[in-house]
């Protein structure tokens, strides 16, 4: 399955994601066109403010098998064909029992354009299936300019991430031990020239 | 081949039977109910009453789902004996089921407080399809209903009524609403809104008797000598475990049939789950009837593999529930009122947000949650209450995240 794989050891907090998924979301799906909607777009993934300097990237990791599914009393959590667990809005009752199944809490609840009859639904990651029907990223990952977000077979991006951890620990078991820092040259020539 | 009877076909039981299909593809699995209709969700009773959800919605299956699993499912069929000895079950129908493994997952029903007049015809419990075709059928339009229970299925009930134009007065014995789960600060936010919807809450209130006339219910009288004027009366006040068809096996006991952490009864080869269970609190180790679906259906799944020769433990149960009411959101989860003395209650409010968290922590461990209004993160929090992950120093609320 295609899937948006995320580094947090890359993502700066930018946000972009977060307006591009909104703007993916919305009636229109035009910045312009979704500022102005009677119902506002909702991103369907948060950046959290984490520690030394990483901010987190948090969004639906479409598990297999999905707790939200399994607890979903209305029916409406179901696994689409391309691999995603997806929300039907005509038939969520907003009760929350996904928010408390969901060891990610990506759950959030808002009104929806699409069930203009709800008071609100709940809303997660979807991933962008217009896009992908039009063999487009997802919005989020198109508007990542730090590559924090990815798109691609999970496997293979499962594998990149472990060479690029393998070469990393095997780089710091090949550096020298530690050097003094070279002085500026312009000290370097003075102390020659004393 | 193995034959598998399960006594119960609603969330432990269709639960255990999928289980026992993934371990063993080739045993004869059948499930008896005592209703006339194929599974459905027990939680969307109320939702059906308020009218948010139609009785098409709530069925749980595809119309070809037992044979497609290749169950035999015997359906409006009561249980009146289990004869241990000779490993059958025996129906009202005159049927007999032979069993080699059997599962009993036969639920509970509503408890009524004991008060004259509970037996008359405007008096509802709320927990089958056939209990909501019946209060269905006799709300009167506009008219006025007292809901006795302020837990979650008092409170989505008394809310589904007040959605439907009646007059709802909700009685509590306790001095707050939700008194079991959350903390008066919660219950105090929750009870503002139930106001604002026109629902009278009387706490401290316990029922003395219906008031009728000529089998016409036409109140509702208070221990103290109030009388809440009310055509139908619904009692929410909490669940027992039906346990009755078994009769002298020594299977029951009071609070529920007794089962160890493989979920076997005392009697070979039956195994028990779901509301039916006594229970045990994952938290405290200690004895506690916890009535939930996602407890029956993790029960379900673990009495399933064992009857069919695995060998997997049921740590206990993590009381977790979610209250929403017209987007008013309350999730609470482990223990709410801990009696030990070295636990740490941290707690945080918004009142311009209308958000509350609580946390409680015992030896740095996460042992109690509430969250009021903004309830997304509450499954990491069951995450850490589940797996008794030791908490971050500085996991002050607000602070989770850095």
């Amino acid at each position: 399955m295609k899937t948006v794989i995320v580094r947090p050891e890359r993502c700066v907090g930018c946000l972009q994601c977060r307006l591009a998924c909104a703007v993916e979301h919305s009636r229109t799906k035009e910045l312009v066109g979704a500022i102005g909607e009677q119902v506002t777009p909702r991103a369907r993934l948060r950046i959290y403010p984490g520690r030394q300097h990483l901010a987190f990237p948090n969004k639906c990791r479409h598990c297999e098998p999905a707790p939200c599914q399994q607890v979903c009393i209305a029916g409406a959590i179901s696994r689409a064909p391309r691999g995603t667990v997806d929300i039907d809005p005509a038939k969520c009752i907003n009760c929350a029992m996904c928010a408390m199944a969901c060891p990610f809490g990506v759950l959030t609840y808002a009104p929806l354009y699409q069930a203009p009859d709800k008071s609100a639904v709940a809303l997660k990651c979807d991933q962008c299936p217009d896009r992908e029907a039009a063999g487009v990223k997802p919005a989020c990952v198109e508007a990542c300019k730090v590559g924090a977000l990815t798109y691609g077979e999970w496997q293979e991006s499962q594998q990149a991430k472990g060479w690029a951890l393998a070469q990393a620990v095997f780089a710091s078991l090949q550096t020298p031990q530690e050097t003094e820092p070279s002085p500026p040259a312009s000290i370097s020539v003075w102390r020659r020239l004393s | 081949m193995m034959r598998y009877v399960i006594i119960g076909a609603s969330a432990a039981g269709l639960a255990a039977a999928e289980s026992i299909r993934q371990w063993d593809p080739r045993g004869a699995i059948t499930l008896i109910s005592d209703e006339p209709h194929p599974p459905y969700s027990r939680p969307l009773l109320t939702y059906l009453l308020s009218g948010e959800v139609s009785l098409e919605k709530i069925w749980l299956k595809s119309a070809d789902y037992f044979e497609k699993w290749g169950f035999e499912v015997l359906l409006g069929e009561r249980v009146v004996q289990v004869a241990a000895g000779e490993r059958e079950v025996r129906l009202q129908s005159g049927r007999v089921c032979p069993y080699d493994r059997l599962l009993i997952s036969s639920g509970a029903r509503p408890r009524l407080p004991g008060v004259p007049g509970e037996d008359l015809e405007g008096v509802f419990t709320l927990r089958t399809l056939a209990d909501w075709r019946r209060l269905d059928a006799a709300l009167p339009e506009g008219g006025e209903v007292a809901v006795v229970g302020a837990g979650p299925v008092g409170l989505k009930a008394a809310e589904a009524l007040s959605h439907r134009g009646c007059r709802v007065a909700l009685v509590e014995m306790e001095s707050q609403v939700l008194p079991r789960l959350v903390d008066a600060q919660a219950a105090a936010m929750l009870e503002g809104e139930l106001k604002k919807w026109g629902i009278d809450v009387y706490c401290n209130a316990a029922p003395r008797g219906i008031v009728e006339v000529k089998g016409q219910v036409q109140a509702l009288a208070l221990a103290d000598g109030r009388e809440l004027p009310a055509q139908v009366v619904l009692f929410a006040i909490g669940v027992t475990p039906n346990t009755e068809f078994l009769g002298n096996t020594g299977l029951a006991a009071a609070g529920g049939i007794p089962v160890n952490p493989r979920l076997e009864t005392g009697q070979p080869d039956i195994f028990a789950a779901g509301d039916c269970v006594q229970g045990v609190n994952l938290l405290t180790g200690q004895p506690a009837y916890v009535p939930i679906w996602p407890a029956a259906v993790e029960q379900g799944k673990i009495a399933g593999a064992n009857m069919a020769g695995a060998d997997r433990r049921y740590p206990g149960a993590l009381p977790q529930n979610s209250i929403s009411l017209r987007g008013f959101k309350i999730i609470t989860g482990g223990l709410a009122h801990p009696e030990a003395e070295d636990v740490e209650i941290t707690s945080e409010l918004d009142r311009h947000r209308g958000q509350y968290r609580r946390l409680v922590y015992r030896e740095g461990r996460l042992v109690g949650l509430t969250l009021v209004g903004a309830v997304a993160d509450a499954g990491i929090y069951f995450q850490l209450m589940s797996q008794q992950l030791p908490a971050i120093e500085p996991m002050t609320p607000g602070r989770l995240w850095g």
